[in-house]
């Protein structure tokens, strides 16, 4: 799709391929376009009544994930994309958005409305199936959330114009058109409920010439199993972590199309070994929850990223086609042949996992901790570059012990976010107007480490 | 099958040894930097979300650990995977089970 044509209240098919086309491998079987819509279709009619509704997917099977989005898109639905089944976060999201259902594939918790996604062993032979509908850009389909370090989501509305560029940019990139050869699949890492994951596993196969694999593609074996049983070009989309862990496991992948990483920057050595070791190109995507994906490259050759098809960089973050401006946490530097450069953070923020978090936050948190009188959070150096960083603590607690302090915050923050390790000094080399110079935390992390 | 059949039950494989638990323990802070010591691990308490706090990362983290030094592959696709990582005794057992060094 023309990324110019987003914002002239037109409308685009909720899938632009043909109705014969794999869509997805799942449980040893190949699923059709037209298969999915019929699921869809017979899902739709059981969802909630109301026009205006708020679908929570949970689903973890990907398949039943894209059967759930499609059913609320053909409802009318936004879909709320969140993976945090606690009770707490769905009631959050209940409590910000109307009339919420929850989909899901397991047991759904907390009195919310539920419809479960039951799918017949068989997939039903499609009879005459319902038509697609177009969809009109500016609607809002989805919402994504970037969580931080805390319970409250901070919600980023996507419509359903800025996904739809966003994919035909990415198709284009990465050769996934009808006109590119032999139909990629996809097997990736990312929960759909994650901004990079939902646009290459959920959006992708409905705008797309491209497969989704649907099974076991956590752990090093599964990854490495799943992939054998898969048919070229295989395309595996994954991130740093999981790089890291399944260069680490030794087998050889059978042979990639290509491989693709995002939700932190990927070491050189990484790269370096993904292209030597598995004869494929290792390409990276830059994308934020906020923005989708904006740009890619290939990262041994590129130091600069290359925008998606109608992204620009400008003075205070970028242009997305269909979204408008967006101010991003990272700076950019606009280089030569339309490249970008990424500068490093505008803030305090930092990225564990694809996850947020400001540290002026956290260690608010921090210093509400039941004896904690002063305390700081630091990021390690190789943080952007070790995929298993965590962050540290100095605190500041006379008589409180590491695990008191660690149970308290254990309340406050994500299990991703806890200190590790923790450091209990006297106090903090704070200046006389009370401020942490990042000289005197240097030093405080050298007599610490000589001393522990 | 016959009508008076039953299906007998997938049984839990046998616990490992103290010992061996112990030496999981150990493996698992020292790879995590758990901010607890080994013996404080209860066997029977959850290892994720509210028992030990551990996460996703962690979670891939063990499998690589435990490939390395046991040499068993972890796996998430089979029904089991939940019980297996229920606990430290529950993963002990299960590498117990199919360890080849």
């Amino acid at each position: 799709m023309p990324p110019d044509l987003v914002g002239q209240g037109l409308a685009w098919p909720l899938i632009d391929r043909p109705m014969s086309d794999v869509v997805c491998r799942r449980a040893g079987r190949a699923i059709t376009v037209g298969q999915l819509l019929a699921e869809a279709a017979t899902l739709a009619a059981r969802l909630p009544a109301a026009a205006e509704a708020h679908a929570i997917n949970l689903c973890a099977d990907r398949y039943r994930m894209l059967v759930g989005f499609v059913a609320a898109l053909l409802r009318g639905h936004v879909t709320l994309l969140n993976a945090d089944a606690s009770p707490a976060r769905l009631g959050l999201l209940a409590a910000t958005h109307a009339g919420c259902y929850v989909l899901a594939d397991g047991t759904a918790p907390n009195g919310l409305p539920m419809v479960a996604i039951q799918l017949d062993p068989e997939p039903p032979v499609p009879g005459p199936l319902p038509p697609v509908p177009a969809i009109p850009l500016d609607r809002i389909v989805a919402v994504g959330f970037t969580s931080g370090s805390t319970a409250e989501p901070t919600a980023h509305p996507k419509p359903w114009g800025a996904l739809v560029a966003a994919a035909s940019a990415a198709a284009e990139r990465f050769a996934l058109r009808a006109a590119d050869g032999p139909r990629a699949t996809i097997l990736a890492t990312v929960p759909p409920q994650h901004m990079y994951g939902f646009e290459t596993t959920i959006m992708l196969p409905l705008q797309a010439a491209v497969t989704i694999y649907a099974g076991a593609s956590f752990f090093p074996s599964d990854v490495l199993d799943s992939l054998a049983a898969l048919p070229p070009r295989r395309l595996l989309v994954t991130t740093p972590l999981h790089l890291r862990a399944l260069l680490a496991e030794g087998r050889r992948p059978a042979p990639l199309a290509a491989v693709i990483s995002a939700t932190a920057p990927l070491a050189a050595g990484i790269a370096a070994a993904v292209e030597r070791d598995w004869h494929a190109p290792m390409l990276e995507i830059y994308g934020a929850t906020e923005a989708g994906s904006m740009a890619s490259r290939r990262t041994i050759q590129e130091a600069d990223w290359l925008p998606y098809r109608g992204v620009e960089c400008r003075a205070e973050g970028v242009y997305v086609p269909g979204l408008g401006e967006v101010r991003l946490g990272d700076l950019l530097k606009a280089g030569p042949g339309g490249r970008f450069r990424l500068l490093g953070r505008r803030s305090d923020m930092v990225k564990l996992a694809g996850r947020r978090a400001s540290l002026a936050d956290l260690n608010r948190r921090l210093l509400e901790v039941e004896g904690v009188r002063d305390g700081v959070f630091v990021a390690p150096d190789d943080i952007e570059r070790n995929p298993a960083a965590r962050l540290a603590a100095y605190v500041v607690a006379p008589g409180r012990s590491v695990q008191e302090i660690l149970a308290g915050l254990r309340a406050k923050l994500e299990p991703l976010f806890l200190p590790r390790p923790v450091w209990l000094v006297p106090s903090l080399p704070r200046d006389r107007l009370g401020k942490l110079s990042q000289r005197a935390l240097s030093d405080l992390r050298l007599t610490t480490a000589r001393n522990g | 099958m016959s009508s008076g059949a039953s299906v007998p039950e997938l049984a839990a494989p046998s616990p490992a040894s103290p010992q061996q638990e112990a030496e999981l323990a150990k493996l698992i802070v020292s790879v995590l930097s758990l901010e607890v010591v080994p013996e404080d691990i209860q066997p029977e308490a959850p290892l994720f979300n509210q028992g030990l706090g551990l996460d996703s990362i962690d979670a891939l983290e063990i499998a690589l650990a435990v490939s390395k030094t046991y040499d068993v592959k972890l796996r998430s696709d089979d029904e089991r995977n939940h019980r297996i990582f229920a606990s430290l005794r529950s993963l002990a057992a299960h590498i117990e089970k199919h360890r080849t060094r």
